[in-house]
């Protein structure tokens, strides 16, 4: 079965996310099942009327990490194709900002694969949200990446 | 080093050699932008400078910085990174706040 990375499509897009292409580039004729996630621009934040949202990335980076967790997704689920994209700039509400498409042989990989590819985007992808709201803008809050400690260093030898 | 001394005695032999320099790349993001004013800086810096020694001089500048250091993770090169971690030259640091994708 062809596992190959080169199937896959990590994006950092700036247009609306075409959801139905990506969709159907997972899908493959051994495959028999694909998930997706959708996730697209709420109308409230805790209660707050939103009027639009606003993204923006450490490009060259989230790109990167969104490779990484594609890799890691080979690694640890039998899937066939990842599409994963997250769109950057002003959103609308209703707009979708993230986009991800896994497909694999069985069900069970494919759903376990999609939801370790969101939460693991949403806690290291450097990706950053500001909320504008009636009577003004905040940064969301978010989650903190797990970054290396400070170097171990090295003990007297006794 | 022969080199180093050799080429500032011939520049000018009375300027007692000092320690050498290095050039990086400094990036904020989210809400630290907002408080330094720009996303991208060039800092000349000690060559054994670490992550935490780049950030501090921003401090010193936007004494606000200080209330966000202990919610913020760094990264060298696109790599997250240890405050620690010693750089070098054309090293690309970033100073990166809760991150809140998706």
């Amino acid at each position: 079965m062809a596992t190959s990375l080169h199937d896959d499509i990590y994006q950092l897009v700036r247009e609306p996310i075409d959801v139905a292409a990506l969709a159907g580039h997972v899908r493959a004729p051994e495959d028999g099942a694909a998930v997706t996630f959708d996730g697209f621009v709420r109308n409230q934040s805790h209660n707050r009327p939103t009027l639009y949202l606003d993204y923006e990335a450490y490009e060259s980076m989230a790109l990167g990490k969104m490779r990484e967790i594609g890799a890691q997704l080979h690694e640890r689920f039998v899937i066939h194709r990842v599409a994963m994209v997250h769109r950057l700039g002003r959103l609308e509400i209703g707009e979708t900002s993230v986009f991800i498409a896994v497909s694999a042989p069985h069900r069970g990989a494919a759903f376990d694969a999609c939801r370790f590819a969101i939460d693991t985007l949403k806690r290291t992808v450097p990706i950053w949200k500001k909320e504008y709201f009636e009577d003004g803008a905040v940064w969301a809050d978010g989650e903190l990446p797990p970054a290396p400690a400070a170097t171990p260093r090295a003990k007297p030898a006794s | 080093m022969p080199l180093a001394r050799s080429r500032i005695a011939g520049y000018n032999s009375n300027v007692t050699p000092i320690s050498q320099t290095i050039r990086v790349k400094v990036l904020f993001f989210g809400r630290l932008k907002d408080v330094v004013g720009h996303s991208e800086d060039s800092l000349e810096i000690a060559e054994t400078s670490t992550i935490e020694q780049v950030f501090a001089p921003y401090v010193a500048r936007h004494p606000e910085l200080a209330k966000y250091r202990s919610s913020l993770v760094a990264s060298r090169n696109q790599e997250f990174a240890a405050w620690d971690t010693p750089l070098g030259s054309g090293d690309e640091v970033a100073f990166l706040p809760p991150v809140s994708g998706g």
